[in-house]
C-alpha cells in the first residue's frame, strides 16, 4: 500500500478517494485492534503527540487522546486556558516553542478558519485539524464514513442527508467533501438562516428545505447539534419551533426507510434536535461512532507520521 | 532639491506618451537646459507618468507611530511615485483644529502636497458634533468617518446638516455595521465554502443608499470611498443622474482581487472592504470605463508583522500600496483604458477631489513625475516597502510592471 498524499489533514476538500480509502481501511484494522483485550500498539513509540486545543473539547480531545495512546505515542495536552496565550503570546510563537520542545505532531482545534494550515505553514510538525471555525472536521467525518461503511458496507451510491445548522458547521463541510469524494450522495437540511446562501462551489450536494423530503431516500440521517446561542443571535425563534420543524422525531422518520442509520456528532441536545427515544432506539449509531472515532484518529496519526510501523 | 537630466524617457504630455526624449529637470520643474555637470540618468525609455495623488492614506502617527510614521509614510510616496495625498487616520481623528494644525505642520516638512479629512464627530464616536466650521477654516477639505459606520442615522443627518455650512464634501466607507455582524469577507461561496462569517453586499449598499438619501435632503456633497459591489455603483449611477453631488472611488486592490484568493487564507487578504466577487470586480472597472467611477484610491494602512502572521480571522485589517499600486494597476489599466484616463484616475481625480491642484507634466512647468517601465515585472518583497511594514495581498507575487524613479518637488528618488 502506497502512502498519503496528503502531508497533513487540513480538512476532506480536496482529499482524493485513494487517502479516504486507506483512512478508512486501516481504521478498520484498528477497529479490530480495539475489540482485543490489550489494545496498545508500538506504532508511534518515541513519537510525541501535542493536542492543542484553543477551544472547549471534551469528547474530541479524549478521543485523540486515546487514539495517541494506543499507538503507544508520548501526549501533551495544550490548552488555552492554561496556556501562555492567555498571556498575550501569538499562535505562532505558542507553535514555534512547542516545536522547539521536539514534537512531531500538532493536533489542533481553533475558533479561526485556517488555523491548521497556518500552523503547517510556519513549522515542521505534522498538522492533524481537529476542527477550525465553521471549516472542517476532517476526522469527524471520517468517523461518520467508517461507520456508514461499516453498517452498510459501503458509501458508494448511500443516501446520506445532514440536517440541521449547516451553515455553521465544520462536520457538514467536511462531511459533504468525503462522502461526495466515496460516491454517496448527500443531501444537506435546515432553517433558511442557518444553511448557506451561496452553494455554487457545493454543487456535488442536494440543498433541500423540506425535511421530510431530505429524509425519504436517506440511508442515513446525521443530526447536527444545534447551539443554543443562535436563538441569542435571532437566527431561530425558539428550541421548540426548530425541534417541530427540523427535530429528528418518530413522526419524522415515518417518511424515511425502516432502516434508516440515525447519527450525531455530539454532544446531543436531546429534545431538540434529536428526541431521545430516537437517540437511544434501535436505528441510532451514535455511540458506533464514538468507538469509530478513536480508530479513525489512530489511523490518520499512524498514516501521516509515515506508517513506519505495522499495527 | 536636485537637478537631473533624463535621457531617453517617454513624458506624458498633452494626454499621451511621447517618443523617447530628453528632459532637464531643474530646482522642481522641466527645463530647457541644465547646469553644466548635472547627472544624467539613462530612462531607457520609460515613461514619465505624472506623479500621483494617493487617496486613503494613513501614517498612524501620532498615536501609533510605533507602528508607522509620517517618514516612513513620505518614503512610501516618493518610492511609489505620489507627489500627494488625501489624510485620514482611523487610529487618529482629526476632531479639532489643534490637532489638524498639527498633522499640518508635520505634513509641511515632507515637501508633499497632504490634503486632511476632519472627522465629523469626536473620535469617530457619533456621539458629538466635532467643530467643523473651525476644521474647515483651518483647512480640513471635507469630512470622513475614519472608515467607522455611524449607524444613528439622526446623528449623521445633524453632522451633515451642520457641515452643510462649510460646503465641504462628506467621505463615507459605506459599510452597514448591524448587517456587517463580525464578518470579515465577501459573503459568497468562497466564505460559504470555508465556513467564514461573510458581509452581504446589502452591507454596502444599504449604507450608501441611506448616506444618498441624506446627501439629497440636505444637498451635501458626499463621496464613497472603496466602494466594492456594482450595485453601489448602480445607486451612484441613479443618485447623480437626479441631481445629487456624489463621487466615488474603489480601491487599487479591488480592481485586482476578488474573494477567490480567500481559499489561500492569506491574512494579508484581510482589508477592511472585503474584496467582492469577480462578477463586483468586473463592474468597478466597467465603472472606471463608463466613468461612474471618478478615482482610484490607494488606502495605505500598514499593519505591524506580528499583527498579520496570524490566522486570517485574527489578523488586523489593513493593507499598504503606495509603493507597489502603480507597478501593479499601470498595465490592467491601459489594456482596458486609454493612457488618458488611466493618468486621470490615478493622478488628475484624486488630486480634485481632495481640493489639490493635480501634477502635470510641462515644458517650463513644474515637474512631478514618476518614472514607470511598463513591461518590466517587480516582484513584491519586503525590501520595496519603507517604514517596518509590508502588509499587502501580493507580498511574494509578479507585478507587471517597474517604478523606476520619482522626481517629486525636486527630490529625485531612484528606486
Amino acid at each position: 500500500m502506497s502512502a498519503l498524499e496528503i502531508k497533513h489533514l487540513f480538512g476532506l476538500r480536496g482529499v482524493s478517494k485513494h487517502d479516504i480509502r486507506m483512512i478508512l481501511d486501516n481504521a478498520k484494522q484498528f477497529r479490530e485492534i480495539l475489540e482485543r483485550p490489550v489494545k496498545k500498539v508500538p506504532s508511534l513509540r518515541g513519537m510525541t503527540v501535542v493536542n492543542l486545543f484553543f477551544e472547549n473539547s471534551t469528547r474530541t480531545r479524549t478521543s485523540f487522546e486515546l487514539a495517541e495512546k494506543r499507538l503507544s505515542a508520548d501526549t501533551v495536552n495544550f490548552t488555552s486556558s492554561n496556556s501562555s496565550v492567555k498571556k498575550g503570546e501569538t499562535l505562532v510563537d505558542t507553535l514555534r516553542n512547542i516545536e522547539a520542545m521536539k514534537i512531531d505532531i500538532v493536533v489542533v482545534r481553533h475558533k479561526g478558519t485556517g488555523v491548521p494550515k497556518f500552523l503547517a505553514d510556519n513549522s515542521n510538525a505534522i498538522i492533524v485539524n481537529a476542527g477550525d471555525g465553521a471549516h472542517e472536521h476532517p476526522t469527524q467525518a471520517l468517523l461518520d464514513m467508517l461507520t456508514i461503511e461499516e453498517k452498510l458496507g459501503t458509501l458508494e451510491g448511500k443516501n446520506v442527508t445532514i440536517v440541521g445548522d449547516i451553515r455553521h458547521s465544520r462536520v457538514a463541510r467536511s462531511n459533504l467533501w468525503g462522502m461526495t469524494t466515496m460516491g454517496a450522495h448527500v443531501t444537506l437540511c435546515g432553517p433558511s438562516t442557518l444553511v448557506p446562501r451561496n452553494t455554487e462551489l457545493m454543487d456535488k450536494v442536494t440543498w433541500e428545505s423540506d425535511v421530510k423530503k431530505a429524509v425519504k431516500d436517506a440511508d442515513a440521517i446525521i443530526a447536527l447539534r444545534l447551539q443554543k446561542e443562535r436563538m441569542d443571535d435571532a437566527l431561530l425563534p425558539s428550541m421548540r419551533e426548530y425541534r417541530n420543524t427540523f427535530g429528528i422525531t418518530h413522526e419524522l422518520l415515518e417518511c424515511a426507510k425502516d432502516k434508516v442509520l440515525i447519527m450525531h456528532p455530539g454532544p446531543i441536545n436531546r429534545g431538540v434536535e434529536l428526541d431521545s427515544e430516537i437517540a437511544d432506539g434501535e436505528n441510532s449509531v451514535i455511540l458506533n461512532q464514538v468507538t469509530n472515532g478513536v480508530a479513525v484518529r489512530m489511523a490518520v496519526l499512524f498514516l501521516l507520521a509515515g506508517g513506519r510501523a505495522n499495527a | 532639491m536636485r537637478n537631473v537630466v533624463l535621457n531617453n524617457v517617454r513624458p506624458f504630455v498633452d494626454g499621451k506618451f511621447g517618443e523617447p526624449t530628453k528632459m532637464c529637470l531643474v530646482d522642481g520643474a522641466w527645463a530647457d537646459s541644465a547646469p553644466a555637470e548635472t547627472d544624467e540618468f539613462d530612462a531607457k525609455g520609460a515613461l514619465a507618468i505624472p506623479a500621483l495623488f494617493g487617496l486613503g492614506l494613513d501614517f498612524k502617527e501620532p498615536l501609533r507611530d510605533d507602528i508607522y510614521t509620517f517618514r516612513d509614510g513620505v518614503s512610501a510616496m516618493r518610492r511609489g511615485g505620489f507627489f500627494g495625498g488625501l489624510y485620514e487616520s482611523s487610529a487618529n481623528p482629526i476632531d479639532d483644529s489643534q490637532k489638524l494644525t498639527a498633522m499640518q505642520q508635520l505634513s509641511a516638512k515632507s515637501g508633499m502636497e497632504f490634503a486632511f479629512l476632519g472627522a465629523f464627530s469626536m473620535g469617530y464616536q457619533c456621539k458629538d458634533l466635532a467643530e467643523m466650521v473651525e476644521l474647515a477654516q483651518g483647512g480640513a477639505v471635507g469630512f470622513g468617518d475614519g472608515n467607522k459606520d455611524c449607524s444613528r442615522s439622526r446623528f449623521l443627518r445633524l453632522a451633515m446638516e451642520y457641515g452643510s455650512m462649510t460646503g465641504k464634501r462628506f467621505f463615507f466607507m459605506p459599510l452597514d455595521d448591524s448587517l456587517r455582524h463580525h464578518g470579515l469577507v465577501h459573503e459568497g461561496c468562497y466564505a460559504d465554502t470555508l465556513g467564514m462569517k461573510g458581509i452581504p453586499r446589502i452591507a454596502e449598499t444599504i449604507a450608501a443608499f441611506r448616506i444618498l438619501e441624506m446627501a439629497r435632503f440636505l444637498k451635501v456633497p458626499v463621496h464613497f470611498k472603496q466602494v466594492s459591489c456594482g450595485d453601489t455603483l448602480k445607486l451612484i449611477e441613479t443618485a447623480r443622474a437626479q441631481g445629487v453631488d456624489v463621487t466615488c472611488d474603489v480601491d487599487v486592490y479591488h480592481l485586482l482581487l476578488d474573494d477567490s484568493c480567500l481559499f489561500d487564507l492569506d491574512s494579508h487578504c484581510n482589508v477592511p472592504m472585503p474584496f467582492r466577487s469577480a462578477e463586483d470586480r468586473e463592474a468597478l472597472w466597467q465603472g472606471l470605463e463608463s466613468g461612474i467611477v471618478n478615482a482610484i484610491s490607494m488606502n495605505h494602512d500598514p499593519v505591524l508583522r506580528q499583527d498579520k502572521e496570524v490566522n486570517f480571522e485574527d489578523a488586523v485589517p489593513g493593507a499598504v500600496s503606495l509603493e507597489i499600486a502603480l507597478g501593479a494597476i499601470w498595465k490592467p489599466l491601459c489594456t482596458r483604458l486609454s493612457a488618458a484616463r488611466a493618468v486621470e484616475l490615478l493622478s488628475t481625480a484624486p488630486a480634485q477631489l481632495a481640493g489639490a491642484c493635480p501634477s502635470a507634466i510641462a515644458k517650463g512647468g513644474r515637474a512631478n513625475l514618476v518614472l514607470l517601465d511598463p513591461d518590466r515585472p517587480t516582484k513584491v518583497v519586503p525590501t520595496l516597502f519603507a517604514g517596518q511594514t509590508r502588509n499587502t495581498p501580493l507580498l511574494g507575487k509578479e507585478i507587471p510592471s517597474s517604478i523606476v524613479a520619482s522626481y517629486i518637488g525636486g527630490v529625485w528618488t531612484e528606486v
